[in-house]
């Protein structure tokens, strides 16, 4: 499957323009940027909030934007004709992606400056993020795809949202079991511990949720392009 | 390109066919909306066809400019957005974001895609149905354009609509595809009108419902029965009173096709499919209708059937 930089940045600008004019959707840029302020004035005494930020960030911005753009061309019958032209499915993922990569990305960064956040080590951070920004886009992917309209695309985001944002507090609310350990290795567990390391780590440290994340990544990546291709020689 | 059968409950809903297309001619079909959509299943090759199916929508919130940028950019076409936007007709609202368009214009737009097809072939359905005249003009202009590298079929309900641009009509239903000669049927009524225009009232049958008149021309009527002393003209499943008498009926119908096939019936000879043979000295005609109709015909007209018939 041959790859187009000019499709896919074709792509990319009609879903910046799209998204930038549908407030709607829009709007979720400013949650982490909202949650970093509400976390600022709370201080740095309150434990967990950035990996809290992150993930939820995740969620509600990357994950819910992948959906509603795939699910709102979904509707409009929009996706089928971008087929027949000579895009292939990764011309169209990846224009869509990189919009919701760039966003991400940037309201991340702008909420980890309001909050002040310096990390331990910055570039495993990065790494981290920036799996974890492909892993939540494939996520959002498969969401869009199982959803016809708009709307259940934002409902069906809610499943995910409390399959990947739960894990950390889940110690928290159901008490220490030794099966929640099986939790040690989601994705969102392992960002955690990336964004909390303390300054005197090892390579270790960094080494294993850095590769527990990226297997995430690669097979929900898989996942995504394969159901894409499936669902859409359905219709 | 060539349709596969499709069965519904045990009967022949779509028979097989082939259609042959070429450039320079554009194909309509006339059709129902069940058949329609059966038929653009079996369209799924995108190497070969581009279908734009009727509920196609379009990027709300793209003006017009950027949609065909966008459109240009993504087809890898060389043709620069100005005159495109030119030849479309644009101009006037290519900044006016999709959503504000009228309903017209939007559809207008959203057709453009088939101008950006690289396939050799373009199925649109219903392509004309939303628009307004002056933009039915412009599409019309476009697909007229395009059809000279193109093959071009246009799957419509409305025979109106599939002659505004197409050169060939079909109509297709469960018995098959039937060509329709619309330009030499239209030059065949100018000359029958001229030859008899005395003759045309005459061979109208007037009958009577709920004290109206209505007339009906003979190749609508299925037959003609004599019920308890009235006459019934049956046309497509419901019946009429006649107040013309049986023997007056033949002789009216006689160069129209009619046959008096049973003391108390009239058939219309074009309508029959079967002759039906219950014993040596029973006999019934079967019409094709539609509806399971099944006229009797007497033993001593079955020689004078034959003979009309050539059998």
């Amino acid at each position: 499957m041959s790859i187009s930089l000019r499709r896919a940045r074709a792509i990319f600008v009609k879903d910046y323009k799209e998204f930038s004019r549908n407030y709607a959707i829009s709007i979720s840029l400013i949650v982490p940027i909202l949650f970093a302020f509400l976390f600022r004035s709370a201080g740095p005494s309150l434990p967990g909030a950035i990996g809290f930020l992150f993930n939820i960030s995740l969620v509600l911005l990357t994950c819910l934007v992948q959906a509603c753009l795939i699910a709102e061309e979904k509707e409009r019958n929009t996706l089928r004709t971008l087929m027949m032209t000579p895009a292939t499915t990764l011309d169209v993922l990846i224009g869509k992606s990189a919009l919701v990569f760039v966003l991400s990305a940037l309201a991340l960064a702008i909420a980890s400056y309001v909050m002040g956040y310096e990390p331990a080590s910055l570039w495993a951070v990065v790494a981290a993020v920036v799996l974890s920004i492909i892993l939540y886009i494939a996520v959002g992917t498969i969401c869009g795809l199982f959803s016809k309209t708009l709307l259940e695309a934002s409902l069906s985001v809610i499943p995910a949202a409390m399959v990947f944002t739960a894990p950390p507090v889940a110690p928290l609310l159901f008490g220490d079991y030794p099966i929640l350990k099986v939790l040690d290795y989601t994705p969102s567990i392992q960002l955690v511990q990336l964004l909390e390391l303390p300054p005197g780590f090892m390579t270790g440290d960094i080494l294993k949720p850095l590769l527990i994340i990226s297997a995430w990544t690669v097979v929900f990546s898989i996942i995504s392009v394969v159901l894409y291709q499936r669902r859409l020689k359905d219709e | 390109m060539q349709f596969q059968p499709i069965y519904e409950n045990g009967e022949l809903f779509l028979p097989k066919f082939e259609l042959h297309m070429s450039f320079n001619q554009s194909i309509g079909m006339i059709t129902d909306l069940r058949r329609k959509q059966l038929l653009l299943n079996q369209l799924a090759d995108h190497n070969q066809y581009y279908v734009l199916r009727a509920g196609q929508n379009e990027y709300m919130r793209l003006t017009v400019e950027e949609l065909i940028a966008f459109l240009i950019r993504v087809t890898e076409r060389n043709e620069r957005v100005a005159s495109l936007m030119d030849y479309f007709d644009l101009r006037e609202v290519r900044k006016n974001k999709i959503k504000d368009l009228t309903s017209s214009k939007r559809m207008y737009v959203t057709l453009l895609r088939v101008f950006f097809a690289h396939q050799p072939a373009l199925v649109l359905e219903e392509p004309y149905f939303y628009l307004e005249e002056q933009d039915r003009r412009q599409f019309k202009r476009i697909l007229d354009d395009l059809s000279k590298e193109k093959q071009i079929l246009i799957l419509t309900s409305n025979l109106e609509d599939a002659m505004i641009s197409c050169d060939a009509i079909y109509r297709l239903n469960e018995l098959g595809l039937h060509p329709l000669d619309i330009r030499d049927s239209d030059e065949d009524k100018q000359e029958v009108q001229k030859q008899d225009e005395a003759n045309i009232t005459l061979k109208k049958i007037s009958t009577k419902r709920k004290d109206k008149i209505i007339l009906f021309s003979p190749p609508e009527i299925d037959f003609i029965e004599s019920l308890n002393g009235s006459i019934l003209v049956h046309v497509g499943g419901e019946n009429y009173d006649c107040a013309l008498t049986l023997t007056e009926l033949e002789q009216r119908l006689l160069n129209s096709g009619f046959f008096r096939c049973h003391r108390s019936y009239i058939v219309n000879l074009q309508k029959v499919r079967e002759i039906i043979t219950w014993t040596k000295n029973s006999y019934s005609l079967r019409l094709n209708t539609g509806k399971e109709i099944v006229v009797p015909l007497s033993r001593s007209k079955l020689q004078e059937l034959k003979a009309l018939l050539h059998i």
